[in-house]
Order: structure tokens, then sequence, then C-alpha cells
């Protein structure tokens, strides 16, 4: 077609009309109208400028404009419609709030008998309580002598003991733990009274693991030595532990007892509701405690003339079921995560 | 133990239902585990008036009497009783009462006996539970009222027909409580009322008895008495019903009346007997000596026994007749055919009585009692009084006099108890009235001086040694109860602080918990193979495992020396669950023989370890991307950012691509050459004996040595954070494929010295544009320094880098 002025005008009025009905409703046809109508290249514009110079003189004024114009009505659609698409992606009525959210990982949790270990130690350190370790494996003088358990006698019964071997010797002298008790001869032979500390920790009893038994539990011993300690102190530390553990409203009984490293020893019941019970009720027995036992005072080297003391020990799987309403002991070391994912 | 509510009742006059009776007992210190109700079931069975009799038309032995229960009609009943007659009032079981005659369950129906209606039963003592006595129905008194349920009447009558059982737990120390006298003692104390003790005369020491018999005791320190007499005559035969309704309480099996007589007095008072026959005892006399090693004898239970040495053996002339405190033998049992009875009522050793007990597997109300300690004054008294009960029963006579050989009888042991210390130790002052009388009463004679009070100790109290044992006594029967809680007590001068280890367990285990892990605890004990196979995992130590000595059973023979095993078994267990996401965690102690930690006990390393371990796929599910399994570097990068969080960046990491029997690859984290932590693949092998679908990757740490390195780590010290802008360069280099790019991140560090603040690694490329064999790796480097940094300075920095890394690694700067 020859290059004038008349020619410009029809071809623009068609490109006009067709920038005037393009439909840019999505990004791809937008770009693809910058391409036709302004690419630097090939886009029919930018084509139709070049022509320009080849105009008489008298109409490239004219022919400037026009094609500024066309030009600018491009721009404007496209302009247009890339806000369109901008107002769409970023719409913030449009999301699925109900999707569930990310998540970078699953829930960890804690094993429950580290929760009620935790809920036990919490209570008697704002009782001014330090926390003291041991060994698992003991030797009979800080398991048993020192604790005032005579060689040869019923009292080591009470406790059935798991030995383990001697390197060289084959014969028994070290044993698992029964109590965590070791752990106060320890304390007390490694530093001055006033003591006053618990001990966490794990126990050993050679027993067949049954729904009621298991081959080891968890144990939190507890000891006080100073001047002037008596029973009324034991009393109001053990009463103060059971209304926190269990509630202000705790029913509890203090009654002797027998253990051979404390005298005079008790243990404490706390009244626990069972609706099915023809009693409405029993007394479970939560813990064992007494005045240290002079022999042992002096075992340690502490006066005990001078001394007197208290000690007290609680399992912490007993407690926890009865808390949780778990009747099979062996949950506690199964550790199926829909166990663990309950506390 | 269980003690019988009404035989209790013969030795003190107390008041205590048998509910309080249990709760009073338990307050002092027998705690009372069981209440058990027993008694012939009476109901059902009512007072009634024969009103006549007459003979049956069809038997000449039964009689058709008609009987007044008081309900205004008379009912028919045929009766087989030689001893009916108008007028008696009798108990007549109704139709639908249970009674159990002879063990067996009998049920009152209505009924045609040849031809006639009955419509009940007049009940003999026996048919009712009450006696042996078949002679003839029960002919009640003319108190008993028509009509009146049977118990009522005899509860009128003071008869008891019910019991209460109570099964006290004793514990190790009341060897005096395992008697009803015993029992009857604390209730005294409790109710302040006296104990009666059956009066019995003890001859002294000769008379007849001991031409009969004589006593040698070889081991006086093992056997301190042996006291003996005989009964001749003696018809061996059932016990009577009130002898077997006492044992029965008490859930012994009645044997005969000899043997019962025995149980009988032990359970009176607390000393074990023995009956022999006379007869089979050779050359009249008895020996009371130790085994010597692989003595055979044979037990009255039939059971051969090889015994070891020290045992107390009791002899004849001959040979072994019974093990002493133990059980008797079966070649001088008491039977049928035995007419004269010799009685041993002695003291055994607690301590040698437990050690050959346990070594012969054996335990007997007898051993049980020596054990704890026997009254060292009992056995006299109860030998007579024994005697007697056979001779009574049995009809038999007791020779006079006494065989009672007492080589060193102990002297009567005082203890003073001072005043002032009772409020010492119990924190609340006792009226010295109420010492006086709790201390009398269980038997310690007190006598008074001006600021002590002299007690002896009873001879059946062993357990008694010391003041604090006097003043637990005076609490136990004071009550605890009676003991005020403190309202308050003082604050200690040293606070206690958390300690280190604490702290960090507990940063542990929140940095875990978000993390997703969970918390696991395994056993401590495994099957010998599972702790062999994983003694050397991880620690890559040569120690081998701890094995138990009397484990009940296989799978608990050996003590883990590491957790590892426990959480495959865990993993396992979930994964059978349909678990396929594996996060889990454990703190534990683990055991060796000898060893590098600190040993407590001698010859055994102990220390805790942190464990934990990941498997299947590392994320939760998303509905915009894939999730990929967990890999190493997922376990590695939970590795690093804990010890990041631990500030112990500067642990030494060494890995290795050769595989152990446990790993496929690993890392060993040391500090100082020391063994800290191991990061690792489980093998392949391993994950496949535990049924696991995906690669497992696991870190374990000598957890009380890495919480020693965290305490030791100095304080943290501010310095200023830096105002100044950073300025970033990425670099990639191409190097051969091999090449491990920690090596170059070190260098990388050295080579750009104090500016250079961190190193990236953005990109690892291998394909189009790199030759075969090499890989490209793209750094994010970012600079920094207390004052604006230059670009020269910069460019000079990544050039000296871009060059160490070309001359130690052959790296080619990518254009």
């Amino acid at each position: 077609m020859e290059t004038n002025l008349e020619n410009l005008k029809t071809v623009a009025a068609t490109f006009s009309e067709e920038i005037a009905g393009a439909k840019l409703d999505t990004p791809a046809k937008s770009e693809e109208f910058r391409i036709r109508f302004l690419g630097q290249r090939r886009g029919v514009i930018p084509k139709l400028f070049k022509t320009i110079p080849d105009l008489p003189k008298q109409d490239r004024r004219s022919a400037g404009q026009l094609l500024n114009a066309l030009r600018k009505e491009a721009q404007t659609a496209l302009e247009s419609a890339i806000e369109q698409h901008r107002v769409k992606t970023t719409n913030t009525w449009d999301i699925d709030l109900t999707l569930p959210g990310r998540r970078s990982q699953w829930a960890g949790s804690r094993h429950p008998i580290t929760l009620a270990l935790a809920k036990i130690t919490d209570i008697f350190k704002h009782m001014g309580f330090a926390i003291a370790e041991g060994p698992e494996i003991e030797d009979d003088w800080h398991n048993f002598t020192a604790l005032n358990f005579p060689a040869d006698h019923p009292a080591r019964d009470m406790q059935d003991t798991l030995f383990v071997e001697e390197p060289g010797k084959g014969r028994a002298g070290a044993m698992m733990r029964t109590h965590t008790s070791p752990v106060q001869i320890r304390t007390m032979m490694a530093g001055e009274p006033p003591f006053r500390l618990i001990a966490p920790g794990r126990v050993f009893r050679n027993e067949a693991i049954t729904y009621k038994s298991y081959c080891l539990f968890h144990q939190v011993e507890g000891l006080v030595v100073d001047e002037g300690v008596t029973m009324a102190d034991l009393k109001h530390t053990l009463a103060g532990f059971a209304r926190a553990f269990f509630g202000d409203e705790v029913k509890m009984r203090f009654r002797p007892s027998f253990f051979p490293f404390t005298e005079p020893s008790g243990e404490v019941d706390i009244w626990w509701d069972l609706p099915d019970h023809p009693e409405g009720g029993r007394w479970m027995e939560i813990l064992g405690s007494g005045m240290v036992h002079p022999n042992v005072l002096e075992a340690v080297g502490i006066d005990s003339e001078r001394y007197t003391g208290y000690a007290f020990g609680m399992g912490i799987e007993r407690p926890a079921m009865l808390r949780y309403g778990i009747d099979d002991i062996r949950v506690f070391y199964e550790n199926d995560v829909r166990f663990l994912a309950q506390f | 133990m269980k003690i019988s509510y009404n035989w209790l009742s013969e030795y003190v006059a107390h008041e205590y239902s048998p509910e309080d009776l249990a709760h009073a007992l338990t307050m002092s210190g027998l705690e009372v585990e069981e209440i058990l109700h027993l008694g012939p079931s009476l109901d059902g069975v009512f007072v009634g008036r024969v009103v006549s009799v007459r003979p049956h038309p069809n038997a000449d032995r039964l009689t058709l009497c008609d009987i007044d229960l008081g309900t205004g009609e008379l009912i028919p009943i045929v009766c087989g009783a030689p001893n009916v007659a108008t007028d008696q009032r009798v108990p007549v079981a109704t139709i639908g009462t249970h009674l159990t005659i002879d063990d067996k369950v009998l049920k009152i129906k209505k009924s045609k006996i040849r031809g006639q209606t009955s419509m009940g039963m007049i009940c003999a003592e026996d048919e009712l539970g009450l006696s042996d006595d078949h002679s003839g129905i029960m002919v009640l008194s003319g108190n008993a009222v028509i009509g009146e349920p049977l118990l009522d009447y005899m509860e009128r009558e003071g008869k008891k027909l019910n019991d209460t059982v109570l099964d006290i737990a004793i514990t190790p120390n009341r060897a005096d409580a395992t008697s009803h006298i015993g029992v009857a003692r604390d209730v005294s104390a409790l109710q302040n009322v006296p104990l009666k003790r059956p009066e019995i005369t003890i001859p002294s020491d000769g008379g007849e008895t001991t031409q009969h018999i004589k006593v040698d005791i070889e081991c006086p320190d093992l056997c301190r008495r042996y006291a003996a007499v005989i009964v001749t005559g003696v018809k061996v035969g059932p016990s009577p019903a009130w002898l077997k309704q006492r044992l029965e309480a008490i859930e012994l099996r009645s044997i005969n009346n000899v043997v019962d007589a025995t149980n009988y007095v032990m359970y009176e008072c607390g000393q074990p007997l023995h009956a022999f026959d006379y007869d089979r005892i050779a050359e009249q006399r008895i020996v009371v000596r130790e085994s010597v090693k692989d003595e055979e004898f044979t037990t009255l239970d039939g059971k051969k026994h090889l015994l070891p040495e020290g045992v107390v053996l009791i002899c004849d002339g001959e040979r072994p007749v019974a093990i002493g405190g133990i059980m008797g033998g079966e070649n001088s049992e008491v039977d049928e055919t035995t007419s004269n009875v010799l009685i041993e009522g002695a003291w055994f050793c607690p301590s040698r009585t437990r050690k050959s007990a346990r070594a012969l597997g054996m335990s007997t109300d007898a051993s049980y009692r020596f054990e704890r300690g026997v009254d060292t004054d009992s056995q006299a008294w109860a030998t007579v009084r024994v005697a007697a009960l056979i001779a009574e029963l049995g009809g038999g006579s007791v020779t006079s006099g006494i065989v009672d050989a007492h080589p060193g009888p102990p002297k009567a042991t005082r203890l003073d108890l001072r005043v002032a210390r009772v409020p010492k130790i119990l924190g609340i002052r006792i009226p010295r009235k109420d010492i006086l009388r709790i201390l009398t009463s269980l038997g310690f004679d007190p006598q008074e001086a001006c600021d002590t009070i002299s007690c002896t100790i009873p001879s059946y109290r062993p357990d008694i040694h010391l003041e604090i044992d006097l003043i637990e006594e005076i609490a136990r029967i004071y009550g605890f109860h009676q003991i005020k809680a403190q309202q308050s007590a003082p604050l200690p001068v040293s606070v206690p602080v958390t300690r280190p280890i604490d702290l960090l367990r507990e940063r542990v285990h929140a940095y875990l918990n978000g993390h997703g892990f969970r918390e696991i605890y395994t056993n401590s004990l495994l099957p010998d193979e599972q702790a062999l196979q994983f003694s050397q995992a991880v620690t890559a130590a040569d120690y081998p495992p701890v094995r138990t000595l009397n484990a009940v059973s296989r799978s608990m023979a050996t003590l883990r020396p590491s957790l590892l095993p426990g959480m495959l078994n865990v993993m396992q267990h979930n994964a059978n669950h349909g678990r396929r996401a594996l996060r889990f965690y454990e703190l534990g102690h683990v055991f060796h023989l000898s060893g590098h930690e600190a040993a407590f006990i001698e010859n055994y390393s102990e220390y805790e370890v942190l464990l934990f371990g990941i498997s299947g796929p590392v994320r939760p599910q998303s509905w915009d991307s894939s999730i990929p399994l967990a890999d190493f570097f997922d376990i590695k990068g939970d590795v690093e950012k804990l010890l990041s969080l631990l500030n112990l960046d500067f642990l030494q990491m060494e890995p290795s691509v050769v595989p152990t029997d446990i790993t496929a690859h690993h890392i060993t984290l040391s500090v100082n050459e020391k063994w800290i932590g191991t990061i690792a693949r489980l093998s392949d092998e391993i994950q496949a004996a535990y049924d696991l679908p995906d690669p497992v990757f696991f870190a374990t740490f000598n957890w009380t040595r890495l919480a020693l390195i965290c305490e030791e780590q100095p304080a943290a010290v501010y310095s200023p954070v830096p105002r100044y802008p950073v300025v970033e360069r990425d670099i990639a280099m191409v190097v051969d494929s091999q090449q491990p790019v920690g090596d170059m991140i070190k260098k990388i560090r050295e080579a750009g010295r104090k500016l250079l603040k961190n190193v990236d690694i953005f990109d690892i490329y291998t394909g189009k544009g790199i030759a075969p064999g090499k890989k490209s790796v793209a750094f994010s480097l970012r600079f920094g320094a207390n004052r604006t940094l230059r670009d020269q300075e910069i460019d000079h920095v990544v050039q000296n880098i871009v060059t160490t890394l070309s001359a130690q690694f052959d790296a080619e700067l990518r254009a």
C-alpha cells in the first residue's frame, strides 16, 4: 500500500477499533496484546512510526499526532488490564481461610513420667529443697548397710533386689538400686548439715512385668537434716505437698509403718473417691516417710544427738496412674504415640 | 497375717467393732489390708415350736411334725431325729434356705418323703455348721421366741457364730505381732485394758520327762533354747469343731488334732512348735547341730533336699528328724498310728533361719516367725500349753516335768528414755503419765527416775534396741494424728539454686519438643543379645555390657549400653501401628563394665545419654507442597541448631562413610579428642530387622559430659552489635565432584578472616555447562565490620578466597 496520510488514518482507525475491542482478561492475553501493538521489534504501532519519514513533510506532524494517540490508546488499554490483573491476584477476599495451616513440624511432647516428676520436684523446689542425683548401679553399703538394713534381715525382702555381675569376681556385690535413698547417703557423705534436698530417679525391682508391676519405676526421695527438726516439720512438709499435688481438698492420713532407715516411720495415704467402690472410695498409699534413724546419721558421720532429720520417698508411676486413670503400668514403657500425645 | 476378731477378743476385753478395730490397728502400725466376714449363713433359719409329733405311716424311723413358726398356720415337716418331741423349740430351715453340710450345699425345697409333704427341715447342730453334733435335732432353750431368726437367739445366748478376719500386713520389725496375743497386746495398750494370757503352770527343768528324752544343743548360738515335753497315749484323729473353726477362719487347713494344736498355739502366742512321733525318735534323744555340706533330708511335705552347710538340724540318736525352725521330717511325722508325741518348742537364730530358708527355697509359718525373731522366753510356756491341749483333744497324758535346755539365758536389757528427747523427735509434748501408761501396757516395765524413764526390753521385742525405738512405740500408740503439723517453717539461709544440668535439660526438652520430638521412657534392661549387638554402637568404645545375676526373665538379662535399641523398639511398635513419621528422644542412663567415665561404683561406668532419632516424612503433610523423607541433613541440622543453642558450635565433627555394624555412615563429635556424640544413619540391615519402612537417622550424646562442657563455658560477655551495613557477595566455584564442601567452607573462613561473618551455600550444580566429573558450588558470603567497608577491601578479600580455593582444591571461578 502506498504510504500516505489517508492510508495511515485508515489503518490507525482499524487498529483503534481492535484496541477498543480487545479482551485482556488474562495476563497472557495482555502480554500478547503488548507484543502486537507496542513490541519494540514487531509491534504494529512502532512499525507505523517507522513509516513517518516516508510521508510528505507537511503530513508528518499530523501522522505523528495520530500515531501518538493510537499508542496512548494501546498503553491505556494495557495499563488498565494490568491493573485489573493486579487487583484480581491480590484480592483479600479471594482466600480460603479454612485450609489447614502450614505446619513446619508436628507437636512434640514430654513423657508423662517427666511431667509428673517435674510437678513433684517443682513443689519441693518452692519449699526450698535442692535437687540431687546418684547412680543407678549401687553397692550394698549405700543401698542397704548405711541405711540400717542388717545383713540377713527380712527387711531386705521388702525389695526384690536385682544384682549385677562383678567383673572378674563372679560374686554379687553390686546391684541396681532398689530405691533412691542411697542418694541421701551420698549427699550426706559429701557435705555438712543442714541438708534439704530431693532426689528423683529410676529404681529397680527384680519382678516380672505385669499390668501392675514393672522391673523398674521412678521415685522421688526427700531428706531434711538440721538442728531441731521434728515429726511436726515432716507432717508440715507432707501436708503441704499433698495439698499442692492433689488439691486443697485432699483427705490424707498419716499412720505408723516401718522402714529400716527411719524411726519413727510413717506412711501417708490419701482418700481416693471411687464411685463403684462399696465404701465410695479407698485409702491409697502414696508415700513412706519418717525421722532419719540415728544409725543412718552415725553411718555418715553426723552427730545424731545434735542433728535430727526426716526423709520421705514416693513412687511416681502410682500417683500418675491414679491421676490419669491408667490401669496398666506397661503403657508408660510402650511409648505408643497415641498414648504420648495425650499429655 | 490373718487375725480372727473372735479369737483375739479372748485375750483382751476391748470395745471395738471389727471395723473400728481394723482402723485402730492400722493407725497404730498394724496395717489391716482387708476385712473378711465369715460364718455360717443362718438366713432362712427360724425358731419354731413343735406343736405335734405323729408317726410316719410309711416309715418307722420318721415322724410327721407340725411346726408353728408364728405365722398363724402350722407347717408340716417330716423329721428323722429320734429326739424330736412336742413343745420343743427347734431351729427350722424354711423353704429356699441354703445349708452347707459336709462342704455340700443343700437347698431346702418343698418335697414328699415317702408320700408325706415336708415344707422344711428341723436342723441338727452340724447341719447349721455350729458343731459336729449329729446325735439329734438341736433343742433350744425356753428363751427362744417363736418365729425369730435363729441368729438373734444365738447372739442373745452369747454364742458367736460369725467372725471377722483382719488381714494384717506385718512389717518386718513386728515379730511380736505375728500372733493373736501379740496383736491383743497392742489392743490392750490402745484401749488401756489388761491383756489376758491363758494361765499356765510351767514346771521347772526336770521330772519324768527327762527320763524319756535327752536334749543336746551343739550350736547354742543358733538354738538358744529347746524345750520338750511328751504326751503319751494320744489318739490322733480329727480336731473338734471349735478348733477347726479357729484355724479355718485364718485359712489354715485342719490336719489332725495334734498338728492342729501346735498351729493353734503358734497363732495364739507366736511360738512355732513341732510334734514328733516319739516312738520314731531313736535313742530317746535330740541333738541340735549344724548340717554338713550335701546332707540329704526329706521334709514332711515329701520333698528331698540336699542341704548346704550350716543348716540347723534336729537329730535323734541316728539321723536328722527336722530342719530347725523351718520344717519337720517325713521320718518322724505324726500320723494316725502315733500314740506318743514329743513336742518341741525352740528358739532358732533369725539370720541363720532366713539364710537356710532362702537356700532351700522354703518359707513356712515357722520360718516366717523365726526370721523375724521369736520371743526368747515363750518356749516352755508354749510347749506346756500345747501338751495340755493335745492331751485334752487326744485323750493322752502329759509326762510330768519338762526338758528345758537353755544354755545361755539372755539377761534382761534395760534401756533409758530421756523424757526431754520425746518432743525433740516428735514435735509434741506427751504427758508423762501417758508415756508411762503406754510403756507399761506394751510390757516395758517403766521405772521413773528424774529425767529418764528406765525400761526393760520385753523378751518378745527383738526389734527394740535404742531410745528412738521407745519413742516410736510411744508415738504409734499415742497416735500420729496427735502430732500437729507445723504451721510455718523457717526459710533456710542457703537458698538452693537450680543446677546447671537441670536448666540445660529444660532447654533441651523445649528445643526437641519444638522440633516435633516426643519423649520416650524405655527399659534399662535388655535381652543379652540386643545389649551385645548395640554395645559398641555409638561410643566406639570396646567395653562389655553389664549382665544381671538373678533376673526373673531373659528379656531383662543385661543393662542397656545404649539407648538406641530401646528407641528402635518404640519405632517398630509405632510403625506396626501405622505411623510413618517417627521422631523420638530419650534421656537416660547407660552402663558398661569398667570404662572411661569417672565411676561411682568401681568397675562400672554409668552416664546419662541423650538420644534423638527420626524416620519417615520430615514434616507434616501439606496441601501445596510434597514432603520428602528425612535424610541425614535433617538430623544434622537439628544437631547443629541444638549445639548453636547451647553455644557449643566449637565441637569437632569427624565424618566417616565407612559402615559400622550399626551405622551406614556417621559423624563423630568430640572435644579435645573426647567422644561427645555421634550423628548417624542406621544400617539398612538393622532398619530391616526392626521392620522400619524408611531410613532411620539418629544423634546420640554423652549427656553427662556435654552438660559438664556447657557448665565449663565462660559466662556470656556482651559485645556491641555493629551499626554498619553488611555487604553480601556470591561466588560459584567449580571443583571436582568428590570434593567435600565442608573443607572448602573451612578454608573460606580462614581466607575471609575477620571481615567474613558468614558463609552459606545456596546451590550445588552439576550438568549442562559444567564439565563431567565436576560440580559448581555457589557460596553466599557476608562481610561486616565496625565501620563502613569499602568495595576495594571486599574485592580484595573475595579475591583472596578465590585464590585460596583455587590453590587448595583446584577450583575455578565459574563464569
